[in-house]
């Protein structure tokens, strides 16, 4: 079997895999920009010289004869009981952002939350995460936060914005006047009791919910089909076999960390399993979990609703029905029908289209299919999606008639993020009282007349209901950090109600929840402990909607029956796992993610498919004009013909360094269908341009070598040969002979097991580690120069040709070779190797040579190669365009991680410091180590499991007996480096 | 101190062991009074005397004697559940104590009986331990030891004095060469120049020794003995009072930084205690300047590790089982606090080399498992922190 790996286009077409092109893309950019960095310096003179060299004798004189600055240790007054200086806490809280839901533990250190853990206790989120989640943290100390209450833009005090905003909303409330309050999807029972309080206080009031990433056609497909509108809970545990057509369950769509965990329980081989669902995903531009599916086909999707109806057809002429004469498609669907049928009751089909009428015919393709109480639970719905975008679309144009008289908004950004944010802009002018409740500076804030700033979530008082009977709390962490308000407490004042939001909370969840509880008898104790777990979850279901109507699913086909199938090209718009729909736009951390498909950060591009990029001339990179708006093309391989896609969330304006002005913003493109905001917009015509703009990616920074770095098989082939597709280990073992002693370490010997086929490329585990140890973020220049710091990558390969590959990734961080080439050739022994089977690293004694990133085969030693941190002593070297290092940003650093300074190398250590925490607590409680306690920050966040950690040397430990799996390899085993980190073979439910 | 027992104190001691084994005895499922008692009850010295006066809680012998053992154990463990529980007598106690809460103590049912069998024999550690203390430490007199104490501060004022001459040194030396230089060449007083080459090269040799150590003294506070905003004494309290360093310095026991205690702290005995034995009231006025204004006192720190380091209290006092002055000297003897180590890397690694780790005592180190053997079988006589990984890079910097 040939197996053709690559990276990317370019080194498919010159192949150099064997012979290294310096002028590939990477190393091109490599070399431009050490020349312009060297044609920025002025030559050396001798006379510099000699200035360099009396400075120096002078400083070293002036360091030497100094005194030692004072340092001052200044205790509490009086010390909180449970809190310990130099020791983190942790306390469980809930991130729910309005679009992604998940359940945290936050980490607090000496006052200050540094860390968001996945909480385990959580049977939704089941302790995993995703990048934005992790990244939370770091929005709490944005520099753009709102210090005080605002006032025509000037900073003003609460007790003056209170007098106005209020005497004005009894105003306009006694002439009958229209108030809105717009806010996201609300989670939140008790902040809805908190609305209903305000809209109760001010007749005439009204609240309107403003989804940016909608789900409004599901919404109104489920009123239509149950009578009521609600989105179920999906299981992808219990499906054996799943069709999704263009929804990015793993990435994007409705609720990924959930659906990420029960989708991997299915699809993992470890602990004996035999079996693993079958994942079919359609789609036109290529996704995250399109890329993860066993079969991907490509379908342009202004064909998936004909698509869905042929799919339909045949599963009706299969169970007996009539049939639709409906207009031909290139694509065949009888045979997926059958598998379908084969698997009735096991079977999942998901469309993650907004169209009311796609998610109709979905409905009734579920319904044949036996999926609703089996794969699909109705009576546990998912309520983070709750709004329908024609409500949005009507405010607008009452705004435009003058007809609102106050609009309050509450953690929403439509002058940015809605189609028509020029309407939503000059409509505001129209209203009489405009008041923003946003935490942070952005576009809409800038336009309304009080700013009234909430807090962030983690200095606030929060519950949420995420699906049907899951409460979950959310508790401060922090102190508010400005003279900020929660938004509820703001709408409580306002309406009249002083009570602070921790008691209004606690009297909600006294009278709704305590009283059906069994467990407590004192409010207190039942209070207490969900608090300190962070979840509460009840026996409470809703009553089973499910009489399923079929009349509206047969009026679509009837309605595909006539349609004309368009030849045109369609763009996509996709929200991407790092900034997402650009809320968190001003987030370094999220900003320097590469995409997990394109590998491209800091910026957005239209992706295009290499055959019409081939048919129109257009180059990678170069600038095309898509319906008013140019941006880069990225040529993608796997791309559907005819589609074009590009990233919302891109091109704020008003939100900060460094968000301001990165990449374009494409909302302004959407436009609605059947009242709902269609995230395709059919018969667009590209129109290539002279100039190009140059993208940040990091995957080409490295070369593949033509090595096997990647194993994978099919589930067949493992079922018969285990090690089907690893056969060059057992090689590489018989070949393990060596003239050096073996490497022997008693006690603990640190290892890490990868399941490349659990790994979904969520890029959670890059954000939790740059949050751990204190990455430096470098900007685009720096990357495109091909210096990005990120201690662990996630590796992306095609497979196959560029017009149709498959897709396989695979994180790599240090490997910890027990015989470390980096080790021996370091000239000041900075890194060695520990009795742990640690790769060391001692910042400290490094003096930058690089000789040990060189010699690294795997290439994950980042070198510093400017002050990126403001570690180093002289001010004026610091290299900082993202702002990282202002005061505010730098309270997220973790104090038990060296600050690297300029000219050191860094990699990854395995989180040293958590392996040291767990192993002093060990001793302190006089006992052995329990296999799984020590997590490093990277399985920690995992979503999917696939990383595994623990003692080699223990033969019962979950890691010994992954590496003892024969699906396990090393990367790189045949150069005999001994490496700690194991891989599992990928397997895919396909037949060759 | 062998043998130099006079009689009436070996009849004493005698008299006293067999009281105490009479009562073992009589109580078996109580255990004894063991050291351990002795330190634990060094929390306890903070804010009860044994007999005689009450200080901020009740003298002890006859207090405990008033209450059944369950509830005593009870209330030292969690004093203020008791009096929000309702307990009469709980709230009695703390309502007569002027509403001070008695902190809680992490300590087990067998500690707390050890503790009270400690206090009902009036402070006295049992003879079967107490002889194998006095064996293993010279017993010294009360007078004596404060006079010993003193020489040890001075000898220690004289030891930092003495590195501080290194400057003096350095430009005498200067001097001495400048002027063999200048009779070499000009004066020519001395005939032999080989005395002038020899005596220059000496002064090159302490030139190159002062410069060196100097050099490598940047960033080092070796004697650093800052005046600190409140004259603070150890010697007092550590010393003549004999607190336990953990007492206000409890962070040491279970985190990375011992802690400089808050001001609640010290709140809790100078409540009633105004008056200092050397200060009089000016120095105890100002932490109750600092409760009253509600602003914490800035003290200088002393012990400061560069930022690349991570030092971690709990691992050395609490896994280790060091004692405090192993690194921080004899504070016991200060009466302002000096560092008398200069943390340098060699003096960490020196120590990570000969120190043991609790090998045996910690069920932890039995997850290495050959070195496990070696050490049961008498291969391996010690085991060293170093032997442990001590002195791998990534143990204090990461």
């Amino acid at each position: 079997m040939e197996k053709k790996y690559f990276k990317s286009i370019e080194e498919l077409r010159v192949d150099t895999s064997r012979t290294i092109d310096i002028h590939a893309k990477g190393d091109k950019h490599f070399i431009l920009q050490a020349e312009k960095e060297s044609a920025a310096l002025p030559p050396t003179s001798r006379r510099d010289f000699l200035k360099a060299f009396g400075f120096t004798i002078a400083s070293a004189a002036v360091v030497s004869s100094c005194e030692q600055p004072v340092r001052k240790a200044i205790p509490f007054l009086i010390q909180p009981e449970g809190i310990v200086p130099g020791k983190a806490s942790y306390y469980a809280s809930t991130f729910f952002d309005g679009i992604d839901y998940c359940s945290v533990l936050v980490k607090v250190r000496d006052g200050r939350p540094i860390k968001i853990e996945g909480n385990n206790l959580s049977s939704v989120t089941k302790g995993g995460t995703n990048a934005r989640t992790q990244a939370s943290v770091l929005n709490l100390y944005d520099n753009i936060r709102y210090k005080n209450p605002l006032k025509e833009g000037a900073e003003s005090s609460w007790d003056l914005v209170d007098g106005e905003i209020v005497s004005k909303l009894r105003q306009i409330s006694s002439r009958n006047g229209k108030i809105v309050l717009l806010t996201p999807t609300i989670i939140s029972p008790s902040t809805k009791a908190a609305i209903a309080e305000f809209v109760a206080a001010f007749p005439g009031a009204e609240a309107v919910t403003y989804d940016v990433a909608s789900a409004s056609g599901m919404l109104q497909a489920n009123e239509l089909s149950f009578g009521k509108a609600f989105i179920p809970s999906y299981r992808f545990d219990k499906a054996d076999f799943i069709v999704s057509f263009d929804a990015d369950f793993l990435g994007s769509w409705l609720s990924p960390i959930e659906y990420t965990k029960l989708y991997m329980q299915n699809r993992r081989l470890t602990d004996g399993k035999k079996t693993m669902s079958r994942h079919i995903h359609y789609e036109g531009a290529m996704s995250l979990t399109g890329s993860n599916a066993d079969y991907r086909i490509q379908l342009r999707p202004s064909q998936q609703k004909l698509a869905l109806a042929h799919l339909l057809n045949e599963l009706k002429r299969l169970s007996g029905q009539p049939a639709t004469q409906l207009p031909a498609i290139s694509h065949d669907m009888s045979d997926l029908a059958s598998n379908l049928m084969k698997h009735r009751g096991k079977a999942l089909v998901v469309s993650g289209s907004n169209s009311k009428d796609e998610q109709l015919l979905v409905n009734e393709i579920n319904h044949l299919l036996d999926s609703y109480g089996n794969t699909i639970e109705t009576d546990v719905e998912l309520k983070t999606r709750q709004g329908i975008d024609s409500k949005m679309a009507t405010l607008v144009d009452e705004m435009n008639a003058g007809k609102v008289a106050a609009l309050l908004v509450m953690d929403v950004n439509p002058a940015y993020d809605y189609p028509k944010a020029n309407e939503f802009a000059e409509g505001l002018k129209k209203v009489e009282l405009s008041v923003s409740l946003n935490f942070a500076q952005d576009e809409t804030s800038a336009l309304t007349t009080y700013v009234c700033p909430d807090h962030h979530y983690l200095e606030a008082w929060n519950d949420a209901e995420v699906k049907t009977g899951y409460y979950s709390l959310s508790q401060p962490a922090i102190r508010p950090i400005f003279n900020t308000r929660s938004a509820q407490e703001s709408l409580l004042r306002w309406s009249g109600n002083t009570d602070d939001f921790r008691h209004y909370i606690q009297n909600w969840w006294e009278k709704n929840l305590f009283t059906a509880n069994d467990q407590h008898l004192l409010f207190t104790s039942f209070w207490n402990q969900k608090l300190h777990d962070g979840v509460y979850e009840s026996a409470k279901r809703e009553t089973d909607p499910y009489v399923y109507n079929p009349l509206p699913a047969e009026a679509v086909m009837q309605k595909a029956a006539a349609a004309t199938l368009p030849d045109s090209i369609d763009l996509v718009f996709y929200t991407n796992v790092s900034v997402g729909t650009g809320k968190h736009a001003n987030n370094p951390w999220l900003q320097e993610l590469p995409d997990p498909v394109t590998k491209v950060c800091w910026d957005n591009y239209l992706m295009i498919s290499p055959k019409l990029a081939g048919e129109m001339g257009i180059s990678d990179e170069q600038l095309v004009e898509v319906n008013g708006l140019s941006l880069p093309a990225l040529i993608q391989p796997g791309q559907e013909y005819k589609t074009l896609a590009v990233a919302l969330g891109y091109g704020r304006q008003n939100a900060g360094v460094p968000a301001n002005g990165v990449g374009q913003n494409a909302y302004a493109l959407l436009q609605a269908e059947d009242g709902n905001i269609s995230y395709v917009l059919s018969g667009v015509t590209p129109n290539p341009q002279s100039g190009t703009f140059a993208l940040a990616r990091t995957q080409t920074h490295h070369s593949l070598e033509g090595r096997e770095l990647l194993r994978e098989t099919t589930l067949e082939e493992y079922l018969e040969k285990p090690n089907a597709g690893n056969e060059a280990h057992e090689k590489a073992e018989h070949h393990m002979k060596t003239l050096y002693p073996p490497v022997e370490i008693d006690g603990l010997h640190w290892g890490m097991a990868i399941d490349l086929n659990a790994c979904t490329g969520c890029n959670a585990c890059v954000v939790a580690c740059s949050a751990e140890n204190n990455v430096p973020v470098v900007g685009k220049e720096q990357v495109m120069a091909a210096r990005e710091m990120h201690w662990i990558r996630i590796d992306r390969y095609y497979k196959g040709d560029e017009h149709d590959p498959e897709v396989i990734r695979q994180p790599v961080m240090c490997q910890h070779c027990d015989n470390a080439p980096c080790e021996n050739v370091c000239p000041v022994a900075a890194t060695t190797h520990s009795n742990e089977g640690l790769n060391q690293m001692a910042y400290n004694r490094c003096i930058g040579t690089r000789y040990c990133a060189n010699n690294c085969p795997y290439k994950v030693r980042r070198f510093n190669y400017l002050d990126y941190t403001g570690a180093d002593a002289f001010k004026g070297n610091r290299y900082d365009p993202t702002e990282m290092t202002t005061d505010l940003r730098r309270l997220v650093l973790n104090p038990d991680v060296t600050v690297r300074a300029k000219g050191v190398i860094e990699k990854c250590s395995f989180c040293v410091q958590r392996i040291q925490d767990k192993k002093l607590q060990a001793k302190n409680e006089n006992r052995q180590l329990r296999d799984g306690e020590i997590i490093p920050a990277c399985g920690q966040a995992c979503p999917a499991d696939a990383i595994v950690f623990g003692n080699l040397n223990d033969k019962n430990s979950k890691v010994s007996q992954y590496f003892a799996s024969e699906r396990n390899y090393h990367l790189l085993e045949e150069i005999h480096t001994l490496p700690s980190v194991g891989y599992l073979t990928k397997v895919k439910n396909r037949t060759v | 101190m062998s043998s130099k027992f006079t009689s009436t104190r070996h009849l004493k001691r005698v008299i006293s062991l067999f009281l105490f084994l009479g009562f073992l005895l009589i109580d078996f499922s109580s255990g004894a009074q063991t050291p351990e008692a002795e330190k634990n009850f060094q929390q306890c010295r903070a804010c009860h005397n044994l007999e005689g006066p009450k200080l901020i809680g009740p003298s002890l012998v006859e207090a405990i004697k008033t209450r059944e053992q369950d509830w005593l154990i009870r209330f030292i463990r969690n004093s203020q559940e008791m009096v929000a529980a309702g307990d009469p007598f709980a709230v009695e106690v703390f309502e007569e104590y002027g509403k001070i809460p008695m902190p809680s103590h992490n300590l087990s049912d067998d500690q707390i009986k050890d503790i009270l069998k400690y206090i009902e024999a009036g402070g006295k550690v049992d003879p079967q331990y107490a002889a194998q203390a006095a064996s293993e430490q010279p017993v010294k007199g009360e007078t004596a030891a404060v006079e010993q104490d003193t020489a040890d501060e001075q000898m220690l004022a004289l030891e930092s004095q003495a590195n501080r001459n290194n400057g003096t040194t350095f430009i005498i030396t200067l001097i001495v060469m400048l002027a063999l230089l200048t009779d070499l060449f000009f004066t020519k007083w001395l005939k032999w120049k080989y005395v002038h080459i020899t005596l220059l090269l000496v002064g090159l040799f302490v030139l190159g020794q002062v410069t060196y150590r100097e050099a490598a003294a940047i960033g080092r506070q070796q004697y650093y003995q800052p005046d600190q905003p409140i004259d603070f004494s150890h010697k007092v309290h550590a010393g003549q009072n004999e607190i336990d360093c953990q007492y206000c310095h409890s962070g040491a026991r279970n985190s990375k930084s011992a802690g400089i205690p808050p001001v609640n702290v010290c709140m809790n005995c100078h409540n009633l205690v105004k008056k200092g034995t050397l200060t009089g009231t000016a120095e105890i006025a100002k932490i109750q300047e600092a409760w009253d204004n509600g602003k914490p006192i800035e003290w200088i720190r002393i012990h400061n590790l560069p930022d690349h380091v991570y030092f971690n209290h709990a691992q050395h006092v609490n896994a280790g089982k060091l004692d405090c002055a192993e690194c921080h000297g004899d504070v016991k003897i200060m009466s302002q606090v000096m560092q008398v180590n200069d943390l340098s890397m060699k003096w960490c690694l020196d120590c990570h080399r000969k120190t043991e780790v609790q090998f045996a005592n910690n069920k932890f180190y039995e997850t290495y498992e050959k070195m496990h053997e070696q050490f049961v079988n008498g291969e391996v006589k010690k085991v060293t922190a170093d032997m442990m990984g001590g002195s791998d890079c990534m143990k204090c910097h990461y």
